[in-house]
């Protein structure tokens, strides 16, 4: 009981011709329905649920939110009392408010980040169907990316005075809403400062994950794909679209995973992630990295932060 | 400030902070043309007018732009000649102030962002 997994993100784009194209032709990423206000709605070939994504034409990237799914529609309200116990302002919007889902919670994070739980999405299908499957469909374009895995929200740090808000969240995740903390970057004084969180409620090392920085914003969202074979391959469908490649492929210290990121026509940052990493369960120790490794947490091979990937974002409200 | 006019389509843009210059072809971005070559000046992050850190101040010459991000360039500054690098190509030679920046005032201080 309780959230399942990351639902989908809601984007801000700039452009919704090229936003699409690079969604769907490079992504791979399915078109599943437009709404009379222009939105767009796309799934990966491996969910079932109608939408992972909902792109929004706005003249400001970034993000407007994120949405979780809960197990059964009873878990709302228990969680809901919980998140009111916990002292945010949270309200039960009807079913249709976000579109294509049943009743929701509507809450901001302590971050100020919008989140919503859900419990029911119109249901379409895997691509290959339950029948007797293939391995993948036929028809893929572009990366063929199986799923929205994971979304990384920068959350506002200042220790100095009294600010963590990456701290803040992780609280309230792990307290109210049942995720786990899994790995973390301890920087500071004496390591006090709790400068990122990688938190789960799958059995994959993460379904979220905070970073501090200056001001609140949507680091990426991330893709799921198979193999690392499969993350070379999208980065030369990338370098073939002429996409601007933030990192090219290569390993992440935290989580172990294979990894590429880049950027979407409005500047959000997309990222391609491969393997499961390691197997995340209630009682697996957390994993710490000190700031002085703070460089083969982030980028494995080269121990180096490259600064446009920890400093460059787009809005996160 | 001289302009030295380079082959046909293409366009040089200076960089009034630091007095260099490079050669922008038409169908490029400021920003792009630049990272092609290996060059710096305009810090360079999602080239799709969403992060802003590649803003600048457009001093002499003539751009056409592509949609960039409010948060970042809002109409007024559009206005009066700021840009987002990575979303404006080149119509005629450019002299430009660099105005963005990446934001590292937390990075010395505590190891990330
Ligand atoms: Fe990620």
């Amino acid at each position: 009981m309780g959230v399942m997994r990351i639902g989908h993100i809601n984007l801000r784009v700039l452009d919704m011709v090229a936003a699409r194209k690079h969604y769907e032709e490079i992504l791979g990423l399915m078109p599943a329905a437009e709404d009379d206000k222009g939105n767009v709605y796309l799934k990966g070939w491996d969910e079932w649920d109608k939408y992972s994504i909902m792109l929004s034409a706005s003249d400001r990237a970034g993000m407007n939110h994120v949405a979780y799914k809960v197990e059964s529609d009873g878990d709302l309200d228990e969680l809901k009392s919980r998140i009111i116990e916990y002292g945010l302002d949270v309200e039960m919007v009807p079913p249709g408010t976000l579109p294509f889902c049943g009743r929701a919670l509507r809450f901001w994070m302590p971050s100020g980040h919008l989140m919503y739980l859900y419990a029911e999405k119109e249901f379409v299908g895997k691509a290959v169907g339950v029948n007797n499957p293939d391995p993948w469909p036929d028809g893929l374009k572009g990366a063929g990316v199986h799923w929205l895995d994971h979304c990384l929200l920068i959350c506002e740090l200042d220790p100095p005075s009294g600010i963590n808000k990456v701290a803040d969240n992780t609280r309230f995740f792990t307290e109210v809403l049942g995720f786990r903390l899994t790995e973390q970057i301890m920087a500071g004084p004496d390591h006090t400062v709790q400068a990122a969180a990688f938190l789960a409620r799958t059995t994959t090392p993460h379904d979220i994950a905070f970073v501090g920085g200056p001001t609140l914003g949507l680091h990426h969202c991330s893709f799921f794909l198979d193999e690392w074979a499969d993350v070379l391959k999208a980065a030369d469908v990338l370098g073939k679209n002429k996409v601007k490649i933030d990192v090219t492929p290569q390993r992440h210290g935290i989580t172990r995973g294979a990894t590429s990121y880049f950027f979407d026509p409005s500047g959000n940052r997309n990222e391609t992630f491969a393997g499961l990493g390691y197997l995340s369960q209630p009682d697996m120790p957390v994993i710490t990295w000190t700031e002085e490794e703070i460089g083969s947490a982030i980028f494995f091979h080269t121990g180096e932060l490259n600064p446009a990937f920890t400093t460059v974002y787009t809005e996160g409200v | 400030m001289t302009t030295e006019t380079t082959a046909t389509g293409d366009y040089r843009v200076h960089l009034i902070d630091t007095g260099e210059s490079y050669s922008c072809p038409a169908n490029r971005t400021l920003l792009n043309a630049m990272v092609a070559l290996g060059r710096q000046g305009i810090p360079s992050g999602c080239h799709g007018g969403g992060c802003g850190v590649c803003k600048v101040y457009i001093l002499q010459g003539e751009v056409t732009t592509l949609a960039m991000s409010r948060a970042h360039v809002s109409k007024e500054e559009e206005a009066i000649g700021y840009a987002l690098a990575c979303r404006t190509y080149p119509i005629s030679d450019v002299v430009l102030k660099v105005v963005g920046r990446m934001r590292k005032s937390v990075v010395y201080r505590y190891g990330f962002i």
